[in-house]
Order: C-alpha cells, then sequence, then structure tokens
C-alpha cells in the first residue's frame, strides 16, 4: 500500500545553520532555545495533513522575526511587514504600488533643475535611457539569487548575494557603499529639512506681521508669483537672505536669528539629534505607515534618486504572491516611476514662466522657486517637512544598525558610541547646509557613488561570474555587461568634471 | 506471541479540543489519523493501537461533549474499558471556559479506575500553557496542581504542566515513561558503567517507539539542554521518512572530528544513543561493545517474567 504523503515545509521563522564548530571557540550563533524551536517545528510538519490547523506554531511561539526595514534613500523608509508563512500576501497591484512608492522620494525636486542641466530633449532621452538601464540591473539583482543553486537563498537579500561571490571584500564594500548612500540622503534630507523650516518659518512670521517681501526680488507679475532667488548672486546658489528692513527693527532681529544657512540647520540640531539616539525606530515607523497612506492625496509625490532599489527589491518582491509576475511588476512599477519623473519634470520645465525669467532660474529644489509667502508651496514643505523629519530618524537607524553592528557586532554598544556617531552625520549635515546645500550636487555625488556599486558593477559582475560557473559566458553578453560596468564608472567620474 | 489477555492499557482521556490528539501524534510520531470505532450511539472513540515500552498499547479516549456521555458509556461500557488499566493520562486544558465541567468528567474516571484498576497510575497533564503569559504560567500551575490532587484522593496523581510548542512536553511523557519501567534505576547504575567502561563522553537510553529518554548518563556538563528533545524530533522526522520507503530505522553512525555518535537498536524496548569525543577509537569497537552490552541490558529487563517478555518483531 502506499502512503501519500503531503509533506508541507512551514518555514515560519529562519534559522542560520547550527554551527559545529571547534569545541574550544564556541560561538553561538543561535539561541538554544530557537534552535529547538526550529526543529520542533520541522518535525511538526512532518505529522500534519495541509488541512489541519493544530500543529501550525501560532504567532506568540514563534521567536519575533528579525525586524525588515526597506529603503530607498532619499525615498520612503519603513518596517516591512513579514509574513510568517514565508510567502506574501500583496497582489501584483500593491507590489507595485510598494515599489513606486519606496523608490519616490525628494530626488524628484531636482529633476527639473536635472532636465535644465542637461536640455530639454536631451534630458528626456536620458531619463528613458536611465529607467531602462537601472531597471536591466534590477532585474539581475532579482535573478542573482536564483542563480545560486547550491545553497538555501530563500531569506537572502542582495548584500547576502555580494558576500557569496565576492567574500569579505564583497560584504565591507557593499556595507560601504550603502552607508554613502544612508549619509549622503541624511545629508541632503538635513539641507531640505533646513529650507523647509527656514521657509515655514519666515511664511509664519511674515503672515503674522503682514510683510510682503517679494518686491525685492526678480519674481513674475502675477498672482501666483515665481521668483528666481539666486538671480543676485551670480547664478551660485546659497541660502543668504537678502533682503534689509531699514526701519523694523523687529523683523532686522528675526532675520538674524532666522537664517537659512547660519541659525535654522542648528535649530534643527536639537529636534532631531535626540530621536537619532533612540534604540529602536519603531515609534517613527508608525508615522511612516500612516505616510504611505496618506501619500496620495498629497501634493508632490516623494521621489527618490534615480531609480534606486536595488538594495531591497528582493526583499519587497518576496511579499508578491504570485511570484511568477515579479518581473512583469518589477517593469511596471519603473514605467510608472519613469512616467512620474516625466511628467512632474517637463510640466515643472514647460511651464516655468520663460519671458520674464530665464530656464536658469529654476532651482536645484524647485519649491525654492515659490516665495515664502505662496500658500500651496507652504503646505507643500509642511508636508514634505513632517515627512522628512519621521524618515530621518529610521535611515540614521539604519545606518547605525549597518555600521555599529558589522564594526562592533552589537548594534548598540553604548550610548557613546552611538551619539558620536549621531553627532559625525549631523555635523555632516549642518556643514553642508551652511556651506553647500546644492542638493542636486549632493544627490548627483552620493548616487553615483552608491549606485556605481549596487546598480551598475555588482549586478553584471555576479552575473558575468555566474554564466562563467556554469560555463554559460559568450561573446556578446560579456562585452555588454562589462560597457555597463564602463558606463558606471564613467557616471561617477563625470561627476566631478562637470 | 503476546498475550492479548495481558495487553494493558494506556488510557489517554480528556475532553474534546484538549490537545491529545496532536500529543498522541507528536510524541509517537504518526500521522494525525482517525481510527474512530462507534462504541456506542453517540459515542466516537479514537482507539489507537500504539505499542510501547513492550506491550502497552495506547487508547485515546474523548471525554465529554454530551452529557448523555456519562449516562450511556460510563454505566455499561465502564468495566470494559477501565480494566487492565496500567496508565491513565488525563488531559486538561488550562485555557477550559468550563473547569467545573472537566473536574465533572474527571472524577467518574477516577472513581472506575478505583473500581476496576487500582494499582494504575494517574497522571495530570495541564495542557496548552503557551496560551498563559509567561510570568503567570507557575502560579497557574501550582493552583491546579492542588484542585487535583485534592480531587484524586485517595488515588495519587502526579502533575505535569505541557505545551506543544516548548520542551514541557517531551519532558512530561519523558518522565511518565520513566515511572512505567520497573527497574530504572538498576538500569541507571548499569548504564553508567558502560559509559564508564567504554569511555563514552553521554549515553543515552532511549524508548522505542517514542524516542523519550528513559535515562541517560553525562561525563561532563552539556551546553544545549534542550538536545534530549532536538535528537528525539530529528530521529522521529529520519523515521517517517524511511517509512515512506517502507523501510524501517535500525541503526545511525554519525561521525567527524570532534565526536562520533552511534544510535543502535539495544533491547525489545530501547534504543541506545553512545556519544564519544575521542574520535582516534574506531567504530567497531564501540559497536562491539554496545552489542555486548546488549545481552547484559536484556537480562535486566527480563528479570520481572513475562510481563516485559520480547515481542516478536
Amino acid at each position: 500500500m502506499t502512503i501519500f504523503i503531503l509533506t508541507w515545509r512551514i518555514r515560519p521563522f529562519y534559522i542560520e545553520p547550527t554551527n559545529i564548530v571547534n569545541v574550544n571557540h564556541v560561538i553561538q550563533r543561535v539561541s538554544d532555545h530557537a534552535s529547538a524551536m526550529n526543529k520542533r517545528i520541522h518535525y511538526y510538519s512532518r505529522l500534519t495533513t495541509p488541512a489541519d490547523k493544530a500543529l501550525i506554531a501560532p504567532d506568540h511561539v514563534v521567536p519575533a522575526p528579525e525586524e525588515c526595514y526597506v529603503y530607498s534613500p532619499l525615498g520612503s523608509a519603513y518596517k516591512l511587514q513579514s509574513y510568517t508563512e514565508g510567502y506574501g500576501k500583496n497582489t501584483s497591484l500593491v507590489t507595485i504600488f510598494m515599489i513606486w512608492n519606496t523608490m519616490m522620494g525628494t530626488s524628484i525636486l531636482s529633476i527639473p533643475w536635472g532636465i535644465k542641466q542637461a536640455g530639454f530633449t536631451t534630458g528626456m532621452c536620458v531619463i528613458i535611457l536611465m529607467g531602462l538601464l537601472t531597471l536591466y540591473c534590477c532585474y539581475r539583482v532579482v535573478k542573482s539569487r536564483t542563480m545560486i543553486s547550491s545553497l538555501d537563498t530563500t531569506t537572502w537579500e542582495y548584500p547576502d548575494v555580494c558576500r557569496h561571490y565576492f567574500g569579505s571584500f564583497g560584504q565591507w564594500s557593499s556595507l560601504l557603499f550603502s552607508l554613502v548612500s544612508l549619509i549622503g540622503a541624511m545629508i541632503v534630507y538635513w539641507v531640505l529639512m533646513s529650507n523647509f523650516l527656514f521657509n515655514t518659518g519666515k511664511f509664519i512670521f511674515n503672515f503674522i506681521h503682514h510683510i510682503n517681501d517679494t518686491d525685492t526680488i526678480l519674481s513674475t507679475n502675477n498672482s501666483n508669483p515665481v521668483i528666481c532667488p539666486s538671480a543676485g548672486s551670480g547664478g551660485h546658489p546659497d541660502n543668504s537672505s537678502m533682503i534689509f528692513y531699514a526701519n523694523d527693527t523687529g523683523a532686522q532681529q528675526f532675520e538674524k536669528w532666522w537664517d537659512k544657512s547660519r541659525t535654522v540647520p542648528f535649530y534643527l540640531v536639537g529636534l532631531l539629534l535626540p530621536l537619532l539616539n533612540f534604540k529602536s525606530p519603531s515609534f517613527f515607523s508608525k508615522f511612516n505607515i500612516l505616510e504611505i497612506r496618506l501619500q496620495f492625496p498629497q501634493l508632490t509625490g516623494v521621489l527618490t534618486l534615480a531609480f534606486f532599489i536595488h538594495n531591497c527589491i528582493i526583499t519587497l518582491l518576496k511579499n508578491n504572491k504570485k511570484q511568477e509576475n515579479n518581473v512583469r511588476d518589477l517593469c511596471i512599477a519603473y514605467m510608472l516611476v519613469t512616467l512620474t519623473y516625466l511628467y512632474i519634470g517637463v510640466l515643472v520645465f514647460a511651464s516655468f514662466p520663460s519671458p520674464p525669467l530665464s530656464k536658469d532660474c529654476i532651482e536645484q529644489n524647485f519649491l525654492d522657486n515659490f516665495p515664502s509667502s505662496d500658500i500651496l508651496s507652504f503646505i507643500a514643505r509642511i508636508f514634505l517637512l513632517f515627512q522628512m523629519m519621521t524618515v530621518y530618524p529610521l535611515l540614521g537607524y539604519l545606518a547605525r544598525v549597518q555600521l555599529l553592528g558589522h564594526i562592533f557586532g552589537d548594534i548598540y554598544p553604548s550610548i557613546f558610541h552611538v551619539l558620536i556617531l549621531n553627532l559625525i552625520i549631523v555635523g555632516a549635515g549642518v556643514i553642508m547646509a551652511c556651506f553647500y546645500p546644492n542638493i542636486g550636487g549632493i544627490i548627483r555625488y552620493s548616487g553615483a557613488a552608491c549606485g556605481l556599486a549596487f546598480v551598475f558593477i555588482y549586478p553584471s559582475l555576479i552575473y558575468i561570474i555566474s554564466l562563467h560557473q556554469e560555463e554559460r559566458l559568450t561573446w556578446p553578453k560579456l562585452i555588454f555587461h562589462v560597457f555597463i560596468i564602463v558606463l558606471g564608472v564613467a557616471n561617477l567620474i563625470v561627476q566631478f568634471f562637470m | 506471541m503476546p498475550n492479548t489477555a495481558m495487553k494493558k492499557k494506556v488510557l489517554l482521556m480528556g475532553k474534546s479540543g484538549s490537545g491529545k490528539t496532536s500529543m498522541r501524534s507528536i510524541i509517537f510520531a504518526n500521522y494525525i489519523a482517525r481510527d474512530t470505532r462507534r462504541l456506542g450511539a453517540t459515542i466516537d472513540v479514537e482507539h489507537s493501537h500504539v505499542r510501547f515500552l513492550g506491550n502497552l498499547v495506547l487508547n485515546l479516549w474523548d471525554c465529554g461533549g454530551q452529557d448523555t456521555f456519562m449516562e450511556n458509556y460510563f454505566t455499561s461500557q465502564r468495566d470494559n474499558i477501565f480494566r487492565n488499566v496500567e496508565v491513565l493520562i488525563y488531559v486538561f486544558d488550562v485555557e477550559s471556559r468550563e473547569p467545573e465541567k472537566d473536574v465533572h468528567y474527571y472524577q467518574p474516571c477516577l472513581e472506575a479506575i478505583l473500581q476496576n484498576s487500582p494499582d494504575a497510575k494517574i497522571f495530570c497533564l495541564v495542557h496548552k500553557m503557551d496560551l498563559v503569559q509567561e510570568d503567570q504560567r507557575d502560579l497557574i500551575f501550582k493552583e491546579r496542581e492542588e484542585d487535583l490532587r485534592r480531587l484524586s484522593r485517595p488515588l495519587e496523581c502526579a502533575c505535569f504542566r505541557t505545551s506543544i510548542w516548548d520542551e514541557t512536553l517531551y519532558k512530561a511523557w519523558s518522565s511518565i515513561v520513566y515511572q512505567l519501567i520497573p527497574n530504572v534505576q538498576q538500569l541507571e547504575m548499569n548504564l553508567r558503567n558502560f559509559a564508564q567502561i567504554i569511555e563514552a563522553d553521554e549515553v543515552l537510553l532511549f524508548e522505542r517507539a517514542t524516542f523519550l529518554v528513559i535515562s541517560h548518563y553525562q561525563c561532563k556538563e552539556q551546553r544545549d539542554v534542550h538536545r534530549f528533545e532536538k535528537i528525539s524530533n530529528i530521529i522521529k522526522q529520519f523515521k517517517l521518512s524511511c517509512s515512506k520507503l517502507a523501510a524501517s530505522f535500525q541503526s545511525m553512525e554519525v561521525r567527524n572530528s570532534n565526536f562520533a555518535a552511534f544510535i543502535d537498536i539495544f533491547t525489545s524496548n530501547t534504543y541506545v544513543m553512545v556519544v564519544m569525543s575521542d574520535p582516534s577509537i574506531p567504530s567497531a569497537a564501540t559497536l562491539i561493545n554496545i552489542r555486548n552490552a546488549r545481552k547484559h541490558f536484556e537480562k535486566l529487563e527480563r528479570v520481572d517474567g513475562p510481563k516485559h517478555s520480547l515481542l516478536m518483531r
């Protein structure tokens, strides 16, 4: 009599393989309790038929899953719900939206400026081509796990794949580039937050004291003025305010204490530095979950640095219900992002009132082209300020976890380590806000650097190596992927010369 | 030929949904099969002929559900069920919403046992303890234990708190099995001698059907306290795989540069696991030692006569 058994492999949580190590050097990689629970669950899963619920581990006995955060530098960062059955429950629509939402971030503020710098037609073509290129590399990232047949890679994220191919060099370099992206993002956030806080404060002050200060700045002459803030300073954007009030000492005092580059960045320190020192960011991730649901009706989408999502795309796609649609959903998401960029970029660029003001006036942060008395941009700034203040500690937490976790092995070694790290990061942000507040510049440098690794080099190199190991490497494929790597390097080098 | 008249029963009783079937499935590595037999118009009884410890047979009974259960069943069928009972294991669901009803069904069982098998050993398992908050578990268990002890008088009952999601289930059943083995202290002493003679790091004695640890000897403290249950689960999983191929598991050797472990059939009721940390000792030597010890231990088991005679395999 044949016994037909349905084995149902339940992996409610992941345990690293227990090491049988040298007896003198016992590394506790897994707690005994968790290891025993793992064996128990594996055994029980052999006993049941799928219909039987009695031997499925209830949530309260399974050790809490490792906190899983997805982030895109300059995009959204949030805690991802991991499903105990190991398979996602998200429909394609939700997955596409999540990818779109994570990618969209503050770099949309610089897209019109980028189009201006490149020229209109070139700009549009570059956006489309860049989208296609990064999409292909993202596809490579997603497929990279499946090419490793010898090991169980179901819980691997992209840095694990890098470590598999390049050893500890791969691990450290992916850590380095990931930190570059995070810290770059945090610096940009600081500059933008100072900007938004400054403008918000100015709006409120002017509103209370009924001051209208648009007369002294080059602007258009209609009811919704657009200004050219850098017209008087010869094209070098800085954050100094150029308004003088001869007879109004109150306003003068305000100007002295509320300056975009001299004082406001420091006020933010008092607000945000304590938040960075928290052990767990779950307080903030609650706000982000709220933010995601509010994103849709918001005035501006939150866009991101180029099309960067490669560091967490695997995690995002893991929660897709129909895994076979992953590639299709990824392409759709990228298409949506590209269209959004094009739309916003073209819209702002084309509608910028060119006759009175030259297109050169488009600021790196296009909200700067609206005076601080403009209601809509005031609301936009408030929303963005709030959103950034909630994402900033989360990014700080991720940077801290990655850096301290790898150097000290403990994500919270002591309050002093954490404080010093936070002071360095915040200090970098403050210095940039005071002396080099060109978010376009910061975005392109940090983006090109971290994009170099994660978008261009690693996916292509890993693909070449895995093909070579399987002896399926052909000349066209090799040339094409080496070309991608060369593009990435060129992209970084050229940033320093422009 | 096993003497069917001498078959002793292990009654696993408790309210419907208290976790008996899961428990039986886990301990005996059975699929949750429903071998139901209708003993009366209103009763479905699960009769599982799982043999363990020689000639003990496990019977699963659902108690309660209907009040007519008591009338029909306990009156007319009760001698049949409660005769020749070696062990009564009664399972209480700690989260039960009607604790008085549980007691209401427990007491007639005790009375029937008192009348028909007064020598039976009684074990009470307070089950599903994982649903209780950790800091309250000891307190709640102590309360229940006192109540149950009081109710069971003049019979003695041993109480355990269990949950299938931690090691308490395994430990409780190990203790139960330990108390059912007749000359277990002698067995332990001999095991210690055996281990010291062959220079083993650790020697475990498992019950054959369930791989519950009956006794063990270790020469030094081991780090992982969950290892008994883990080994038991691993081997039971392996046995399940073997049974898919209609093969039966007999012995296993695991060896690397740090240790060598041997799992082998020992006596008719037991398996032995020997762990040697000196890898220079050849396997053949240890296997010969185990084979020679086998004869000695079988004699120990046979000491009490036909009750523990060898079963035909």
